[in-house]
């Protein structure tokens, strides 16, 4: 508790900083919800369950609330590099803008290449004013895999033509944090994935400093503005994981918490798609679920206001978190054991069933030739 | 009627040795059969899900994963540090490119090597290298055994095991690899005791029953 305490009057000072900056619009937090027929109960719950996810106590919350209203002093520079802007979507695309995105909404965003209305040179002036005017101090989130093959002339981008490998160490230069945003910035994603002609990299590879890897293609809402939060909050990283992914976000498996799970250890497997198991909401280990492999919290969290994820719908995680997803865990639909191998188009199974036999020849022959052997005289 | 004895007899197996060549063929065995179970199920589903049949044969698996795991570290110990230098003489035979070609024609039928130790420098160096596909299985067993149980040894192991997973690329490449060594086992243990039954045959000792008995017999 003392270590809370200590997170407590830390979170407190750094929100007490930021009310004295200025506010990049007049338009509060308040007024927004307002106009989306968002009341302050929905904004507290809001505050009570992102408090809870980010594994903080109850009395967090209000720092919680404090810090939404106050987003908008943080300058956030959101880049897009090789990537489809699916992680973007995941955030912004809601029928009714829900708490998540209205943070989102409410952030200081200077500069996001999907939501702005500049373009052209004016786009680039806006992005150079902004890391000028906010250096050392903005929060830097990168979307999309960096190519680095020819020296980063695979991406391109802007009226100047630079290279997103100029861009993105630039960019990372003048920033208090920065977050990859999905399994392309993190770990270069379906860009990268074999046989990777254009060397597609995730950001950390690129630059010598700490990147928050929020894997996931894309990453849930929750994920993204949970780290925002956290960010805005203390003005620090939160505790991260083996491959740099918040510890509150990815501490635990999607098997650990999958609603199938106890399908899974009774033994009880969907066989095919449409089955009764499936209809019977048995494991999808058989038709090839990564949920074993991968740390994510979507069986927690969910996706889209907390309707659904995959293995909700029917079909096996494919371990979209990870690094390397796209090689190691497919097929998607098969279990790891019954990975097709690069190359020879096999099973890891079915390759050493072969050299089994051929073992077993060799044995046989050598077996035969010994009876005719000349035997041993010493 | 009194009949002297044709053949000497030496002690060349410690009973810990024959114990633990035991414990280890047995736990391979059970790894195997519950490793292949884990990786497809192919039990039908129980009548009633309070049956967990996945997770009694997990259970089995690390159960014997355990054993293997203890014997493996403790094999290592005797190795080095085992009072008989019976196993650690044969390096001699390694290091000799002679001991190599006299055992690699001894296979085709012809001589037989006079070894140093207890096992012929082909041997040594396979048994060597399944000693550390044993380590390396254990190894990513344990990866894999700490993120399922979280608390008690799992807790204790779960900083390592957090670091090996990043080092070998995730936890599906853990798991992968845990695969693939599975049939390093299978295809040692065949040609294993193939070449224990013939060698007893052809060279008239040193055959199966000294890892039982521990005695190895020479003729007089
Ligand atoms: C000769 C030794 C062993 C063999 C042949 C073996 C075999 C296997 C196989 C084939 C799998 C399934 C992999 C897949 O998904 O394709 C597996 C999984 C596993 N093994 Fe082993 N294994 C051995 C030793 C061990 C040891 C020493 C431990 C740890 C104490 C261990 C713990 C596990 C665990 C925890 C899993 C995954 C279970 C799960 O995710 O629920 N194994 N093993
Ligand atoms: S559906 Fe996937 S994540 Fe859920 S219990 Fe089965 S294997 Fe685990």
């Amino acid at each position: 508790m003392d270590t809370h305490a200590a997170l407590y009057q830390q979170g407190k000072a750094r929100l007490d900083m930021l009310r004295q900056l200025k506010a990049r619009t007049p338009h509060s937090l308040e007024n927004k919800m307002m106009e989306n027929e968002i009341t302050r109960r929905d904004f507290m719950k809001w505050s009570a369950s992102v408090t809870a996810m980010l594994a903080l106590p109850l009395p967090f919350s209000s720092l919680v609330a404090e810090a939404a209203e106050l987003a908008d002093r943080v300058p956030l520079i959101w880049l897009h590099m090789a990537e489809c802007t699916g992680c973007s979507e995941s955030l912004i695309r809601t029928d009714t803008p829900n708490l998540d995105s209205l943070i989102f909404d409410h952030v200081s965003l200077e500069y996001h290449e999907t939501l702005m209305a500049a373009s052209g040179w004016q786009a680039e002036e806006n992005l150079e004013h902004a890391m000028e005017a906010y250096k050392g101090r903005y929060l830097l989130a990168v979307e999309g895999a960096i190519p680095t093959a020819n020296n980063g002339s695979f991406l391109t981008v802007g009226c100047k033509g630079h290279t997103g490998l100029e861009i993105i160490k630039h960019a990372a230069e003048g920033a208090a944090a920065i977050i990859s945003v999905g399994t392309c910035a993190a770990f270069g994603g379906v860009q990268a994935a074999h046989p990777n002609p254009t060397e597609a990299k995730g950001v950390h590879e690129v630059i010598d400093k700490t990147v928050i890897n929020l894997g996931g293609c894309p990453p849930s809402e929750k994920n993204i503005v949970g780290t925002l939060m956290y960010y805005i909050m203390f003005g620090k990283l939160p505790a991260l994981d083996m491959f740099n992914r918040p510890k509150w976000a990815y501490g635990a498996r999607v098997h650990d918490n999958c609603e199938r799970r106890g399908r899974f250890d009774a033994g009880e497997f969907v066989e095919e798609f449409g089955d009764q198991g499936a209809k019977d909401g048995y494991c999808l280990y058989k038709l090839g679920c990564k949920g074993p492999y991968s740390y994510n919290n979507c069986p927690t969290e969910r996706f889209n206001h907390h309707t659904s994820w995959p293995v909700l719908a029917g079909h096996g995680c494919i371990g979209c978190s990870e690094p390397n997803f796209w090689d190691d865990m497919a097929d998607f639909e098969k279990p790891l054991g019954r990975q097709l191998l690069h190359g020879v188009d096999a099973t890891a199974d079915t390759v050493g069933a072969v050299i089994l036999g051929a073992t077993a020849v060799g044995i046989g022959a050598h077996a035969v030739a010994s009876i005719f052997a000349k035997p041993l005289e010493e | 009627m009194s009949h002297s004895a044709t053949h000497t007899r030496t002690l060349i197996f410690s009973p810990a040795i024959r114990i633990f060549h035991w414990f280890r063929a047995l736990s391979i065995l059970i790894l195997v059969i519950t490793g292949f179970y884990i990786s497809w199920p192919f039990l039908v589903a129980p009548e009633s899900n309070d049956v967990q049949v996945q997770s009694y044969i997990r259970f089995a698996h690390l159960v014997f994963g355990f054993l293997l795991t203890a014997v493996t570290l403790v094999r290592f110990y005797l190795f080095f540090f085992g009072k008989s230098d019976i196993e650690r003489r044969s390096i001699q035979d390694v290091l000799s490119v002679k001991s190599w070609l006299v055992q690699l024609r001894s296979y085709l039928w012809s001589g037989h090597l006079h070894k140093a130790g207890v096992y012929g420098p082909l041997q040594f160096v396979t048994y060597a290298a399944i000693s550390f596909a044993a380590l390396f299985i254990c190894i990513t067993g344990l990866v894999l055994y700490a993120n399922v149980y979280h608390l008690g040894m799992g807790g204790m192991m779960w900083e390592p095991a957090a670091w090996i997973t990043a080092q070998m690329g995730g936890l599906a490449e853990v798991r992968i690899w845990h695969h693939y060594l599975t049939w390093v086992f299978i295809i040692f243990t065949v040609i294993h005791v193939y070449m224990a039954v013939w060698s007893g045959i052809r060279f008239k000792h040193n055959s199966v029953d000294s890892i039982v008995s521990g005695y190895d017999y020479h003729k007089k």
